[in-house]
């Protein structure tokens, strides 16, 4: 019986090529970082007890575009990201990964943007 | 707790899916990849895939689909189908735990759309038949 799942070994194999690996790399990155902002906002609305239509209600949006939001059903629009944040009194902030003098060093990749 | 990632197989042994995927450029198949990986790792309904992990609508209902676009804004997109139920239930399909099953891909060019019949004949057809097997038929 095989251990591992067709998924895995192929994954496995694949990540033998630089480019994929690489890519596959920065991509769990940029993924983690949206999944981030977004889970952020949905605990902090959960954790003031206010419920999704209440705060679509708050910031004048249609309620079905908050449950999309929230439930991976449509891709994150960041003026939506920002209003919401501002509702729950919070703010995004993008966060330097590396200091000055590295990110001269870096084309690409130096920031991440986190739920405050 | 972390859902499966399986590949629909077809009655002749062929993965449609993962035949897709070898013929994509590298970091699409990576971007795929990724997104996989990251919505098997924190399953619907939770925020997960960055916003390249979307359900579908209308005839396509019940569908996911992974929403990338490679070199010259050609478009891609692999097309998922969710099973989750009671154990007992999973144990009868064959499954080990709550699953997502990647059924098929296509690409487009920019600015051009999928017709009915491409999703009815590359996607549909092809799920339907998943949903058919008891137990399922999975890529090993």
């Amino acid at each position: 019986m095989k251990r591992t799942g067709f998924h895995e070994r192929r994954r496995t194999e694949r990540m033998r090529d630089p480019e994929f690996r690489d890519e596959y790399e920065r991509a769990r990155r940029e993924i983690e970082q949206i999944d981030s902002v977004v889970r952020s906002l949905d605990e902090l609305r959960e954790s003031t007890g206010m419920s999704k239509t209440d705060l679509a209600r708050r910031i004048g949006r249609n309620p079905s575009s908050i449950r999309r939001l929230f439930t991976s059903r449509s891709n994150p629009e960041l003026r939506l990201v920002v209003q919401i944040a501002n509702d729950l009194d919070a703010d995004i902030i993008v966060v330097p990964r590396h200091k000055k003098r590295d990110r001269r060093l870096q084309s690409d990749e130096c920031a991440s943007v986190a739920a405050a | 707790m972390a859902w499966r990632i399986e590949y629909y197989e077809q009655h002749d042994g062929s993965v449609p899916a993962a035949k897709f995927l070898d013929g994509c450029p590298a970091k699409i198949d990576a971007q795929f990849n990724a997104v996989l990986d990251a919505v098997a790792a924190a399953p619907p309904p939770r925020f997960s895939g960055g916003g390249k992990w979307e359900a579908m609508h209308g005839s396509m209902g019940g569908y996911y689909e992974i929403r990338l676009t490679g070199p010259g804004r050609e478009q891609f997109r692999l097309f998922c189908l969710l099973e989750n139920a009671a154990p007992s239930e999973l144990r009868r399909r064959g499954l080990k735990a709550p699953s997502v099953v990647v059924i098929n891909g296509m690409r487009k060019p920019h600015r051009t759309t999928f017709t009915d019949r491409d999703y009815r004949k590359h996607v549909r057809a092809l799920g339907e038949d998943h949903l058919a097997n008891i137990p399922r038929r999975l890529a090993q």
